[in-house]
C-alpha cells in the first residue's frame, strides 16, 4: 500500500500530510517486527499535476511488491483454504 | 491527566500467545488523550495481533472494544454479558483500568497493554511531561504553581539544593531545577515574601510511602 500526500509545505489541511508520513512509518515499523515486511507500505509526496510522477511511483510500488511476493497473511489464508477445501 | 505508552508489540503478543479468544478494551479517556489506548489504538492491536497470529497460520478470535472509563463500575458493567466469550483480555487502560477490570472479572485474565508512566501535561504535540506525584499534601499555593515534589529530584521543599547550576538541576542539564523554575514564579507574581517563609516539614502519610491510599467523601456516600 502507498499513501500519497502534497508536497511538504504546500498540504491544504497545513500538516496533514506530515501526520500521515508519521502515521506511515509508524505502520511500517510494526509490520515489520511481525514480519509482514514494513516496505509494504509507503508515503510519496506529489502534486496533483505530477501525472508522470505518479506513474513512476505506482510503477516502483508494483515492483517492490512483486519482488517482496505475496504478504504472508495472504499466503496462509491460501493455505488455510486449501486444507478446508481438501477436508 | 494519567500519560500511559503503548507497550512494545512483542510483548503484547508474548502476554498474549496462549489464548484464543482475545478481547482488546481499550480506554476513551487519558490513554485516549495520550494516544495510548484509545478507540483507535485498540483498532491497531487488534489488526496486527490478527496480522501476526494468521502469518503464522494461527486464528485467533480477537474482538474490539472501547469503554468509556475502565475506572468505574458502570462502565466495566457493559462487558458482562459478553467476557465470558473470551480467555483473555487486553486491557489498553492504565494500570487502574487494568486492575478495577481484573477485580470485577476474576476468572478472565485482565493483561496490561500498556505501560502507565505518570500524572503529566500535554507540553506539545508528542510531548507529555510529569507534573504532579499524587503526594495528598499540595503545596502548590507557597510555590507559585510548581510542585517541587514531582519536579525537584531531592523532593527539597525549601530549595534550590546546593546542586543546582544555572537554573538546571545536578542530574542532568536537560532537567530544570525545580526551585529556580518556582524563584522565577515567584518573581513574576510579586510574591518572593512566599520563598522566604521556611516550609513545614510535610506530612508524607499521604504520599505513596504512606501505603496504598483511600479517599472517602462521607457527604457524597448514601
Amino acid at each position: 500500500m502507498y499513501v500519497v500526500g502534497c508536497m511538504e509545505g504546500d498540504c491544504h489541511f497545513n500538516e496533514g500530510n506530515f501526520r500521515a508520513r508519521k502515521r506511515v512509518e509508524q505502520a511500517a515499523k510494526v509490520l515489520d517486527k511481525i514480519g509482514i515486511g514494513g516496505d509494504r507500505v509507503k508515503m510519496y509526496n506529489l502534486s496533483s499535476g505530477e501525472g508522470p510522477l505518479f506513474a513512476q511511483y505506482s510503477t516502483e510500488m508494483v515492483n517492490l511488491v512483486k519482488k517482496m511476493g505475496p504478504s504472508p497473511v495472504r499466503l496462509a489464508r491460501q493455505r488455510m483454504a486449501k486444507k478446508a477445501d481438501a477436508a | 491527566m494519567i500519560i500511559a505508552e503503548k507497550k512494545p508489540i512483542e510483548e503484547i503478543i508474548q502476554e498474549v500467545e496462549a489464548y484464543d479468544r482475545i478481547l482488546v478494551l481499550g480506554c476513551n479517556e487519558c490513554v485516549t488523550v495520550c494516544e495510548a489506548g484509545g478507540k483507535k489504538e485498540v483498532e491497531v492491536l487488534a489488526s496486527v495481533l490478527r496480522m501476526n497470529f494468521m502469518a503464522q497460520g494461527r486464528e485467533k478470535t480477537i474482538d474490539e472494544r472501547t469503554l468509556e472509563r475502565q475506572c468505574d463500575h458502570e462502565y466495566l458493567e457493559e462487558i458482562r454479558d459478553v467476557i465470558d466469550q473470551y480467555d483473555a483480555v487486553i486491557s489498553l487502560a492504565c494500570g487502574v483500568g487494568v486492575q478495577f477490570a481484573a477485580e470485577k472479572y476474576m476468572t478472565t485474565p485482565v493483561l496490561p497493554g500498556v505501560n502507565t508512566v505518570c500524572l503529566g501535561a500535554n507540553e506539545d504535540r508528542g510531548l507529555w511531561t510529569e507534573r504532579c506525584q499524587a503526594c495528598g499534601t499540595c503545596v502548590l499555593a507557597r510555590t507559585g504553581g510548581i510542585c517541587p515534589v514531582s519536579r525537584c529530584a531531592k523532593r527539597v521543599l525549601n530549595g534550590p539544593c546546593g546542586g543546582a547550576s544555572n537554573g538546571k538541576c545536578e542530574i542532568s542539564k536537560d532537567t530544570d531545577c525545580a526551585w529556580q523554575l518556582i524563584i522565577d514564579r515567584l518573581k513574576a507574581l510579586g510574591k518572593m515574601e512566599d520563598y522566604e517563609k521556611v516550609a513545614p516539614v510535610k506530612d508524607w502519610s499521604t504520599d505513596r510511602a504512606g501505603g496504598p491510599r483511600t479517599v472517602t467523601r462521607e457527604d457524597v456516600k448514601i
